[in-house]
């Protein structure tokens, strides 16, 4: 029996896909059984992230419709055996998910693998909903800006209210992911610190994620970042996949400058 | 460069009578013979060929620096501890008895009110956890709020305590208070005969009332 995890963000565009990509990735390279499933029906795009978009052969929608099982949806990643992944449909809109549906698709996929990593769609409706009721915990990915930071809030409220487990009188186990931290920019003060953050969203911080220009290019390549190994963003997600697996990796502070000699060097040269 | 540093002892004295002076010394020479000799006011040549007899260090007329004692600087923490526990025993006694005028159907509530979430509350709202940005929280009643408020407050009661980022957008009795006055200090809005009152529950600060 696994555990669901949806990561939401509210606001679009913080890097939840990348996340999901790179995380999943992570905890399969710590040697657990992953799979990662697109929830954002109508606009996929962890396809082409993971590098799989051509081997889509059935996605979610006719897996619930059960057109297919969910052994033929499954597609098996590249670079990672324990990793598998699940796509969303392209074609069709979220107003085809129930929570019945759903409910089964999750439960099924839950009996299989040690972690459900579900990517949520952005922004509050019908689709979040559905990704979060049946989560056992969430993953909340914000940059540190006030926009990103107020959309996670009201999405972590939602979270509390709508969720399964609270309706059942549980908790869902909430982590923080702060991505695209510029530490320079922190340094100076036009960037929220990850202390400032926590004080207005008091959950638990997960790991820091530094801006990292790689992972664009990691993402128009579908290789996810976490596989290059001089990447600042790829070791800050290797670190927070360490965690979600129970391993005890202390938190590194991605909000203090490099300034190094080395590095300034370096800096020249690129 | 080498150096070094050394406490000494220093004995200050004025002259009025030299022969005093002269038996002061004789009497009292194995007390003062390490001490350095400071002497203000002017002395005449029998003196400096007495102590130059006698072998002893004197300076005149000069102004040696001294550090403050321990005991000084232990009494100054000790009033700025004081100083600040009154301060707090202050926020305190104000809570309570703020509190203690809270009454009529009150609400006692420790849940964070985050973006989105619209708190309506009949009657009296004590509330011990932040208002987010993009919340809103109303009562007809009186209200406290111990933590930062960041979202909207629609207030209709006698007074309302609380802390505001610059952020929040606080109205009591369907008039906008400005959120200087609230910003980074825990302060106290009351009608009273039909004007708003905003007072600082801090000393220190300055009283606008």
């Amino acid at each position: 029996m696994g555990i669901i995890i949806a990561v939401i963000s509210g606001k679009g565009g913080v890097g939840k896909t990348t996340a999901v990509a790179n995380l999943g990735l992570g905890v399969a390279m710590n040697d657990k059984t992953c799979v990662v499933v697109d929830f954002d029906i109508g606009q996929r795009n962890l396809d082409m992230i993971l590098g799989l978009e051509n081997r889509v052969v059935y996605d979610m929608v006719q897996v619930m419709e059960g057109e297919a099982t969910v052994k033929q949806a499954l597609i098996r990643s590249k670079v990672n055996n324990n990793l598998q992944f699940l796509a969303a449909s392209q074609s069709k809109d979220k107003s085809v998910l129930n929570s019945d549906k759903v409910y089964k698709l999750v439960k099924e996929l839950k009996e299989t693998f040690d972690y459900v990593i579900l990517d949520s769609p952005a922004g509050i409706e019908s689709g979040f909903e559905h990704t979060i009721e049946f989560a056992d915990a969430a993953i909340i990915v914000v940059n540190p800006e006030v926009s990103s930071i107020r959309d996670a809030d009201r999405a972590i409220g939602i979270l509390d209210s709508k969720s399964q487990k609270v309706k059942d009188g549980e908790e869902v186990a909430k982590y923080l992911v702060i991505n695209r931290i510029v530490a320079n920019m922190v340094e100076s003060g036009e960037m929220l610190n990850s202390e400032d953050i926590l004080d207005i969203l008091s959950i638990k911080l997960v790991g820091k994620v530094p801006e990292d220009k790689g992972v664009i290019d990691a993402s128009n390549q579908g290789k996810p970042v976490i596989l290059d190994k001089n990447s600042i963003a790829g070791q800050a997600y290797k670190r927070i996949s360490a965690r979600l697996c129970g391993k005890k990796v202390e938190m590194k502070n991605v909000e203090v400058s490099d300034s190094s000699l080395f590095t300034k060097i370096k800096g020249i040269f690129r | 460069m080498q150096s070094k540093q050394y406490s000494i002892k220093v004995y200050e004295c004025s002259i009025e009578d030299e022969t005093e002076f002269m038996l002061f010394f004789d009497v009292n020479y194995t007390l003062f013979k390490d001490h350095l000799i400071l002497i203000h006011g002017d002395i005449s040549d029998t003196i400096k060929e007495y102590l130059n007899s006698k072998s002893l260090t004197f300076l005149n007329n000069i102004n040696l620096p001294k550090g403050r004692t321990r005991k000084a600087l232990e009494r100054d923490l000790a009033h700025e501890k004081r100083e600040s526990e009154i301060d707090h025993i202050i926020a305190q006694t104000e809570l309570v008895k703020l509190s203690n005028r809270l009454g009529n159907n009150l609400t006692v509530l420790d849940n964070m009110i985050r973006s989105g979430r619209e708190l309506s509350v009949e009657g009296d709202l004590l509330l011990l956890n932040r208002v987010n940005s993009g919340a809103l929280v109303k009562t007809t009643g009186n209200l406290i709020i111990t933590q930062l408020v960041e979202g909207a407050i629609r207030c209709g009661g006698n007074f309302m305590m609380l802390t505001a980022s610059h952020k929040a957008n606080v109205i009591f009795h369907g008039v906008e208070v400005d959120n200087k006055f609230l910003v980074d200090k825990l302060s106290r809005v009351e009608l009273k005969n039909n004007e708003i009152v905003i007072t600082p529950v801090f000393k220190k600060e300055i009283n606008w009332a």
